[in-house]
C-alpha cells in the first residue's frame, strides 16, 4: 500500500512541524514547517519516494473540496461584518490591482530577457 | 416540518457524515457545472460548490455551525495536504537553481506589497482589526492562508471569500495589463498570476502553457511560505493584536 504508506510520511513530517513550531514558538502554522522539512529532506535525497508522491497527489488534487466549508461560511458572515463591506471591497479590488502591476513592474524589471522557453 | 422529520435531521446531524456526503456531493455536481459553463474564469468551481452547499442547509434548515462542526472532518486533512505541497515545489528546484536571483529579488517585495496594500486599504476605509487579519494573507494559497489567519486571529470566512475575490481579479487584470505593459514571457506571467492569484491563478496560468503553469505553481508556493514566516513576525511588530 505505497499510498498508505505516503500519507505516513506526510502525517509524519506534519506532526515534526508541529513539534518544531510548539517547542520553538514559532509563529507560523505547523503545516508549513512540515512541508519546508520534506522540501529540505527530498532535496537532499536528490529523488522523489514513490509513496510520498501517491499520497501527495490526490490529496492536492481534492485541495478545493477541502476548503470548501470554510468558503461556504461566505455565505453567513454578511451581519457579522456589516458597515465593512466597503473597506474589504476596495480592499480586494484595488488592493489586488497594485499587487499584480507591482509584481508585473518587480519581474520585468528583474527577469533575464534571454529565456529557454518551451512553449 | 413534521416531527419526524426534525428528529432525522437530527439524528442525521448527530454524525459528520451527513456533512461529508454533503460537502462531497456539493464539490461534484459544482465541478461538473463549472465544466458545462466552459470554465469560467469570473466563477470558480469551488464557489459554485459553496452555493450548493448553501443552498441545501438553508433548505433543510441545517444550522452553519453544525455542518462546519461535521465537515472539519474534511479539513483535517489540510494539515498533509499543505505537507504535500513540498512535492510539486520540490520538482520546481531547477528553475529556483537557474532564476534564484531575480526570484530572490521580486519574490519577497511582491508578496509582502500584496499583504501591505489590502491591510493599508482596509485601515484607511476604517477596517476592524479582525477584517484586516482576514485580508492580510488574502494572495496566499488556502491551506497556507488557514494557518496564517489562524495565527493572526482573523476570521477563515471572510478570509476565504477574499481569497476567491483575490483570485478571480487577479486572473481578470492579468491579460488585459500585460498587454498594456507590454510583457508577452510566459515566465512573468505565470509568476504574476502565481504570486497574486493563488491556486485560481495557478490554473489560469495552466491554460497559457506548460511553462507559465510551471512558474505559477513556484511563484504560489514560495509566496505561500514568505507570507506565513514573516507575516505573523511583520504582525506583532507593527504592533497588531493578534485576537
Amino acid at each position: 500500500m505505497p499510498i498508505l504508506q505516503g500519507f505516513l510520511w506526510l502525517l509524519g513530517f506534519l506532526l515534526l512541524g508541529d513539534t518544531l513550531v510548539t517547542l520553538g514558538h514559532i509563529p507560523v502554522s505547523g503545516g508549513v514547517v512540515g512541508m519546508l522539512a520534506m522540501t529540505a529532506w527530498l532535496m537532499c535525497r536528490g529523488c522523489l519516494n514513490p509513496a510520498i508522491a501517491a499520497a501527495s497527489q490526490p490529496l492536492i488534487q481534492m485541495l478545493a473540496m477541502l476548503i470548501m466549508p470554510g468558503v461556504v461560511g461566505v455565505f453567513f458572515i454578511a451581519d457579522e461584518f456589516a458597515g465593512q463591506w466597503l473597506a474589504v471591497g476596495v480592499a480586494l479590488v484595488l488592493g489586488t490591482l497594485l499587487s499584480v502591476l507591482t509584481t508585473f513592474w518587480l519581474m520585468r524589471r528583474f527577469m533575464p530577457r534571454e529565456g529557454d522557453r518551451d512553449d | 416540518m413534521t416531527d419526524v422529520l426534525v428528529d432525522l435531521r437530527s439524528h442525521l446531524m448527530a454524525t459528520p457524515l451527513f456533512s461529508i456526503a454533503l460537502t462531497l456531493a456539493a464539490y461534484l455536481m459544482g465541478t461538473r457545472l463549472f465544466e458545462r459553463l466552459g470554465r469560467p474564469g469570473w466563477c470558480p468551481a469551488v464557489l459554485i460548490a459553496a452555493l450548493f452547499v448553501a443552498a441545501s442547509l438553508s433548505l433543510f434548515g441545517i444550522d452553519y455551525d453544525d455542518y462546519r462542526r461535521g465537515a472539519e472532518w474534511l479539513m483535517l486533512l489540510l494539515g498533509p495536504a499543505t505537507v504535500a505541497l513540498g512535492v510539486p515545489l520540490y520538482q520546481q528546484r531547477h528553475h529556483i537553481r537557474r532564476l534564484w536571483k531575480p526570484i530572490m529579488l521580486s519574490l519577497p517585495p511582491a508578496a509582502m506589497l500584496a499583504a501591505l496594500y489590502s491591510v493599508a486599504l482596509a485601515w484607511a476605509f476604517g477596517a476592524s482589526p479582525e477584517v484586516m487579519a482576514s485580508l492580510a494573507p488574502k494572495s496566499v494559497t488556502a491551506p497556507i492562508a488557514i494557518g496564517i489567519t489562524e495565527q493572526l486571529g482573523g476570521s477563515i470566512s471572510l478570509m476565504m471569500g477574499g481569497l476567491l475575490i483575490t483570485g478571480v481579479m487577479a486572473t481578470l487584470t492579468v491579460g488585459p495589463l500585460a498587454r498594456w505593459l507590454n510583457v508577452d514571457d510566459p515566465r512573468i506571467l505565470g509568476f504574476v498570476l502565481g504570486v497574486n492569484g493563488h491556486a485560481i491563478g495557478t490554473v489560469h496560468a495552466f491554460e497559457l502553457g506548460p511553462t507559465a503553469g510551471a512558474f505559477a505553481s513556484l511563484g504560489m508556493s514560495l509566496t505561500g511560505i514568505l507570507t506565513a514566516l514573516l507575516l505573523p513576525l511583520a504582525w506583532q511588530l507593527l504592533g497588531l493584536p493578534a485576537l
